[in-house]
């Protein structure tokens, strides 16, 4: 770096960022920055000799110049357009601007810039069913290169609704298995009833990694049939466009428990005999699954005897005595 | 237009547009496996493109949106019997080259010749459900064009398949159209929701 207007054999101080920078470093009057690595971004300053008079300041930013960008591009709101979306995979720390080209058989078609967030822009269709490829290229340049990368596709490949929304799981009363699940198709999807979105649910009990899944291809609604009484469940839902694209991402997860009969109290033996009138409410049996299957007795002839039937047999006796 | 529906042609014009969204999907899942095996048979290269051929019927719609209900009906039906044309032609192409190997191939065409033919003769009786009619059938086949080799007629059966497949989807969406209960309902030429290119 040249001190401003300074002869080269002129007496000098540089500093960076306020320090002051070692003689060795020096040409002359000239300051001479080797293998320079980002630490040495700052303020640069040159004063005259003795006089200290500023002569001259820069401040140097380092950085590198842009790798291969990553281009993004999606339509969650089809038939009306698509938008495109890209980052660097490092940062340059040097500013950086991005041009985007998007050019649809012959024709050049403007995307429209977000304001926010400011590495995206929209493009409108101008045709639907085409079977023209739409290319776009993306080029990014800052003061030390340019990069660019390249996506072609198809009108149908990227279409990806944003996931379901709302989506709400409450128990079913006096029903320990069911859940009733209900969502909303996404806000973004334009218009689901010209084009209908499919669904896909999945859930399963906090206690177990195993999904269950479902398809359901019309409805904002199902009930899961299927569910372990008493167990807390996690349940989401996904999206797909009837026709063509990918599935959306899974929707916000929701957490609900079948419905569970009130526990009734337990009468206790000793209870039982402090009384001495005829109760007849003294022990029901939780509301778990039988351990005799009633299958298994049928046409035996013989007194098909149930854990729980000979412990309200033994109840009932310890009363009577 | 035509007056306000009946009840029981709306009927009608459901169950047809129901049925031919299922005809619609059908084919479009065969034509997709029809499409792989035609390239994989041809030796060409699935992303080749297809420049626009004469007398192949193009998908593609601007404004799509903004169509009559009988816009949407006389398309289809254009493109359906020009499609019936194509693929007669293609199926008579590969019977002359007769490769052992290839009769999977030329089934699976016969197959899709069998669905678009069923699809055209859905579409005729909407329009008639229309009190339209279907447009009589202009000329048998498609237009007779110079003698192509052996190479770019490949690619030109690859260019009608590829148009064939996003049609099937096209009709899928029109069947929709046509099926919602509305103001443009029975029979009305009341234009469709818009679609892209608004306010272009």
């Amino acid at each position: 770096m040249k001190c401003g207007s300074m002869d080269w054999d002129a007496a000098v101080t540089w500093t960076a960022n306020g320090t002051d920078i070692d003689d060795s470093r020096l040409n002359g009057s000239y300051l001479v920055l080797r293998n320079v690595d980002l630490m040495q971004s700052g303020q640069y300053s040159c004063y005259e000799g003795s006089s200290w008079h500023l002569k001259y300041q820069t401040y140097l930013r380092v950085g590198t110049p842009p790798k291969e960008p990553v281009l993004m591009c999606r339509s969650n709101n089809y038939p009306k357009g698509f938008y495109c979306s890209w980052h660097l995979p490092s940062p340059t720390y040097i500013p950086n601007s991005f041009n985007i080209s998007v050019i649809h058989g012959t024709r050049e078609m403007v995307c429209e810039k977000d304001i926010f967030p400011k590495n995206r822009c929209h493009i409108r269709y101008l045709q639907l069913f085409s079977t023209v490829k739409y290319k776009v290229t993306l080029t990014v340049t800052n003061a030390l290169g340019k990069n660019s990368t390249t996506l072609t596709f198809d009108e149908f490949t990227i279409v990806k609704p944003d996931p379901p929304e709302n989506v709400v799981a409450k128990p079913v009363p006096n029903n320990p298995r069911r859940l009733e699940v209900a969502w909303q198709n996404p806000s973004s999807w334009p218009d689901p009833e010209s084009f209908p979105l499919k669904f896909f649910l999945r859930y399963r009990p906090l206690i177990l990694d195993q999904w269950q899944h479902v398809e359901l291809s019309d409805g904002t609604s199902h009930t899961i049939t299927d569910a372990y009484a008493g167990k807390e469940y996690i349940i989401q839902v996904a999206a797909k466009d009837n026709d063509i694209g990918t599935w959306s991402d899974w929707s916000v997860a929701v957490h609900a428990t079948p419905w569970m009969e009130e526990p009734k109290h337990l009468t206790t033996e000793a209870q039982v005999t402090e009384t001495t009138s005829t109760s007849t409410s003294s022990f029901m049996p939780p509301p778990t699954t039988k351990i005799c299957d009633k299958g298994a007795v049928v046409g035996s002839g013989a007194v098909a005897v149930c854990w729980t039937a000979g412990l309200v047999l033994a109840a009932y006796g310890v009363l009577f005595i | 237009m035509a007056a306000a529906e009946t009840p029981s042609a709306a009927l009608r014009r459901r169950d047809l547009c129901s049925r031919g969204i299922r005809l619609a999907r059908k084919m479009r899942s065969d034509v997709a496996d029809l499409l792989d095996a035609y390239v994989e048979r041809q030796g060409l290269d699935a992303s080749a493109s297809v420049a626009a051929l004469d007398g192949v019927p193009a998908a593609a719609a601007e404004r799509w949106g903004e169509q009559t209900e009988s816009q949407r009906l006389l398309d289809n039906l254009a493109a359906y019997r020009a499609f019936r044309a194509l693929l007669t032609e293609m199926l008579e192409e590969q019977r002359e080259q007769a490769a052992p190997a290839d009769a999977a191939l030329r089934e699976a065409l016969a197959a899709v010749l069998l669905q678009v033919s069923a699809f055209a003769y859905h579409l005729e009786e909407l329009l008639r459900l229309e009190s339209r009619g279907p447009p009589g059938e202009e000329g048998a086949g498609p237009p007779a064009g110079p003698r192509l080799g052996l190479f770019e007629r490949k690619l030109r059966g690859l260019g009608v398949l590829r148009e064939l497949a996003q049609w099937a989807v096209r009709s899928t969406r029109d069947l929709r159209q046509l099926a919602k209960p509305g103001p443009g309902g029975g029979g009305g030429g009341a234009a469709a929701p818009a679609g892209p290119a608004e306010g272009q």
